[in-house]
């Protein structure tokens, strides 16, 4: 009885966990190494899962893409829409063994506003967050704010964890280094290695909604007694542990050995997520010649989704071409201004616009990062697209680490800036005009590429205040309809990884932003 | 002797000095930020200043190389920009893998070079010679990712023999430890037995061509003392020295057979440190390394004088 109640006050996460069974045991390798244990200091997806296995969130965005209640039970908005009123459901409890409050939600609100895109955009609208009792979050609003549950509930890094009041107070600049959460899952620091291999065990004392899991919304019910997250940089390696049976889980197979892994009858392919990635082709604003729109749109109609998207994904299952702003697949997919898609590519119509761009045939600078396959990929045939239309390509081949250092800069190309650099992001934040910090168009206020448009920024604007789902949708096609003409970006494709699992491994759900791993069953 | 190895050791201060301003400025004027990499993908640039300025990195690199080399002397490595934890703490932490897999790479290499080298010599020109010959040239000639999957597809997916990757510390015992070395040290011992048994059989045909050589056998030495014995150790300065440049050389081969084999050692530490940026791992390993280069060629030349009593410092 001593002992019971001993472990009852003994905080679970100094509690030595024996290693479980194997069929209690789920090994995964996921796409790259978890750089911190901070998922709100950074914006890398691997934070946010080791976040979504550790910490919860108020709310969980599911797969209608609405926001739904988590660590939330009662809450609502005032007539005035101006206050929203939030109530902590029963039981929530860290690792610790001390209860969640409302005042340790007020600081990670806070802490997470200052880091993420959307939660600043909501700030600017906040007169107050504070909480109304111990288990009360109060948000006060400037104007009526029709998104703040999709803020605090979205899969876009990073989410809106919610820590101890401790941990949240820390300078948002700083990393916490201490892992005290209240979700399913609880770290295990002895058995971790940071770089190599990352441990949780089921939190004993985690109490998941009843309602079925959909995305990260609903029950988060861990049917494993342990995770091992395995840093593997190797792609063929991953791929020989998971035919092996050393590992359960591989996030991002490579797509050349998809074909051998159909064929094996103890694996199985399944989606990463609905929505998959849209690759962004970026322009500098900043600088000669896409600071013209009309080498804007030459970009525009000259770039072949279907060939970037082939020569990297390979398969037509994998890869789609999308016409919409705001991500095929989602609510606010629409066909406005689409011309250049149904009718393009039209080299012959790219060159007019670059001619009419009055372009000198300065020399262009596409930044190439080299060590991400489809980044490579693309980055090669673009510059053949955009050669073949006129412009003075010329490629700086650098690893992913090179390019995210040098788009920050504004000086001019050839002095250290940049005039084109690619990148992606997953369909769901693609989707959002706010929840991508590069949907904005802010000018220097901005993300890399600084683009700049009045009217882009009151649509996304409206697009925030609008009172429904059709009234967004509306809104959405107008801002299609303006975004092609000043072509804030272009995307190269929209494509939907498949992840491969041991057959006997069931359960994982297909989620934009992070790989759950509640509701894996293993047998 | 003890006067010439302190000599060396003092000698090793300028290097090691060379080596950290060099990988210092190698470091910090490569591309790349790891404010950046923190930051991630949805970061503005005031975000990317701001932590650029929480880590220090907006000093002068003068002041940042100061600081640094200021703590390396009173040895402290520095910390991981990323990780809690000293970057002396995470080599250590890394240090055994990467010592088992060098340890069982060079006795598997030494061991089966010599022996192949000294065959061939003493069988010149025959099937045997070419044969062995023929296998140090694809030693040296395929790289040690290419044999690793190899070895990968055939012993541990098709046959289930060996695992595919990991590493388990010989404190778990010493089959788990060395079933998890046995592919990456073939992998990487591969290319050592192809550059030693090459050099193993060259400097013996000339050492059997020696007249002492010929005395010996004219005397009625039998054949494995006169190889062994005679031959062997008269052709063991050059082996040696060969020795000593392939634990160089095994320094970069254990990064890539690490990644290979998924080995949580050193060489995976730096690479993963390089991706990212984390300058005070890259910088700590690369002069541990050279430490360790530095004092292995040390050993090497301490040891000519016990294989020829006439080098004397």
């Amino acid at each position: 009885m001593g002992g019971v109640a001993a472990a009852a006050v003994t905080p679970a996460i100094v509690i030595a966990q024996p290693a479980p069974p194997a069929n209690r045991t789920v090994r995964a390798i996921l796409h790259g190494d978890i750089p911190t244990f901070d998922p709100i200091w950074t914006t890398a997806n691997m934070a946010a899962n080791h976040g979504a296995l550790v910490y919860d969130t108020l709310f969980g965005i599911d797969e209608k893409v609405t926001a739904q209640p988590q660590m939330i039970g009662r809450h609502g908005f005032s007539d005035d829409k101006l206050t929203l009123t939030m109530e902590l459901r029963d039981g929530l409890k860290w690792t610790d063994g001390t209860d969640v409050t409302s005042r340790d939600c007020v600081a990670s609100i806070r802490r997470w506003a200052v880091r993420d895109g959307a939660g600043q955009h909501m700030m600017q609208r906040v007169t107050d967050v504070s909480p109304g009792d111990a288990r009360t979050i109060v948000i006060k609003f400037r104007e009526p704010y029709g998104i703040a549950l999709d803020a605090m509930a979205k899969t876009s890094t990073p989410f809106c964890f919610m820590m101890r009041e401790k941990e949240a107070l820390t300078d948002p600049m700083q990393k916490i280094e201490t892992t005290v959460g209240s979700g399913p899952f609880i770290m295990n620091e002895r058995e971790t290695r940071p770089g190599t291999q990352y441990v949780y065990d089921k939190n004993p004392n985690y109490r998941p909604r009843s309602e079925p899991p959909s995305w990260i919304a609903g029950g988060k019910v861990a049917h494993v007694d342990r995770v091992i997250i395995q840093n593997v940089p190797d792609a063929q390696t991953a791929i020989a542990a998971l035919q092996a049976g050393e590992v359960d889980y591989v996030e991002t197979p490579s797509l050349d050995s998809v074909r051998d892994l159909e064929r094996d009858r103890d694996i199985m392919l399944a989606p990463r997520s609905p929505l998959g990635d849209v690759g962004w082709i970026r322009l500098n604003f900043l600088h000669p010649p896409f600071d013209n729109v009309k080498a804007r749109q030459a970009v525009l109609w000259a770039v072949n989704q279907e060939a970037h998207m082939r020569a990297s994904f390979v398969d037509p299952r994998f890869y789609q071409k999308c016409g919409a702003y705001l991500t095929c697949g989602t609510p606010m997919e629409n066909d406005a201004n689409t011309e250049w898609f149904r009718n393009g590519p039209n080299p012959e119509r790219a060159r007019q616009l670059l001619r009419e761009s009055g372009y000198n045939g300065q020399p262009v600078t596409l930044m190439q990062a080299t060590n991400i396959v489809y980044m490579n990929n693309t980055a090669q045939i673009l510059a053949q697209e955009l050669r073949g239309i006129g412009f003075n390509i010329q490629m700086v081949p650098m690893d992913w680490s090179g390019v995210v250092q040098r788009r920050a800069s504004r000086a001019a190309p050839d002095q250290g800036g940049w005039n084109i650099f690619l990148t992606s992001a997953d369909g769901l934040s693609s989707g959002n005009p706010i929840w991508a910090a590069a949907h904005a168009a802010t000018g220097e206020r901005g993300w890399f590429g600084w683009p700049s448009d009045e009217k882009h920024e009151q649509l996304r604007n409206a697009w925030v205040s609008a009172p429904d789902l059709a009234a967004r949708q509306k809104i959405a096609r107008e801002m299609q309809e303006n975004a092609w003409n000043f072509v804030p970006t272009v995307y190269y494709g929209q494509w939907k990884q498949p992840v491969a699992h041991r057959r006997n491994v069931t359960g994982w759900i297909a989620t934009p932003g992070c790989v759950p791993f509640w509701n894996v069953r293993k047998t | 002797m003890i006067a010439y190895i302190i000599r060396r050791l003092i000698a090793t201060i300028p290097v090691m000095l060379l080596v950290a301003i060099i990988v210092f400025l190698l470091v910090h004027l490569a591309p790349g930020d790891p404010a950046s990499v923190i930051a991630g993908d949805n970061a503005t640039s005031d975000q990317i200043a701001a932590i650029r300025a929480a880590l220090g990195l907006d000093r002068p690199l003068w002041e940042q190389f100061a600081i640094w080399i200021g703590n390396v002397l009173q040895g402290d490595l520095g910390h991981s920009l990323f990780w809690n934890r000293s970057v002396s703490e995470l080599i250590l932490q890394r240090a055994e893998p990467t010592i088992s897999l060098a340890i069982t790479t060079l006795i598997l290499a030494v061991t089966i070079s010599i022996t192949l080298g000294v065959l061939a010599a003493w069988k010149a020109g025959s099937g045997l010679d070419r044969a062995v010959m023929g296998v140090a040239v694809t030693g040296f000639s395929v790289p040690v990712f290419v044999v690793g999957y190899l070895l990968v597809f055939v012993f541990a997916i098709q046959l289930g023999w060996l695992p595919v990757q990991g590493y388990r510390p010989i404190a778990e015992g010493l089959w788990p430890w060395l079933e998890r070395l046995i592919l990456p040290s073939i992998a990487l011992g591969l290319a050592y037995v192809a550059l030693i048994a090459r050099i193993t059989r060259t400097t013996m045909l000339e050492v059997l061509a020696e007249d002492y050589m010929r005395t010996a056998e004219a005397k009625g030495v039998a054949t494995r003392p006169m190889l062994l014995k005679h031959a062997l150790k008269n052709a063991a300065v050059p082996i040696v020295t060969i020795v000593g440049i392939g634990v160089a050389l095994l320094i970069g081969g254990v990064v890539i057979t690490e990644t290979v084999f998924n080995i949580p050692g050193i060489g995976r530490l730096v690479v993963d440190a390089i991706a990212r940026r984390d300058y005070p791992i890259i910088q700590g390993v690369i002069l541990v390394f050279s430490g360790v280069y530095v004092l292995v060629n040390l050993a090497v030349d301490i040891s000519y004088t016990f294989f020829d009593p006439r080098v004397r410092y």
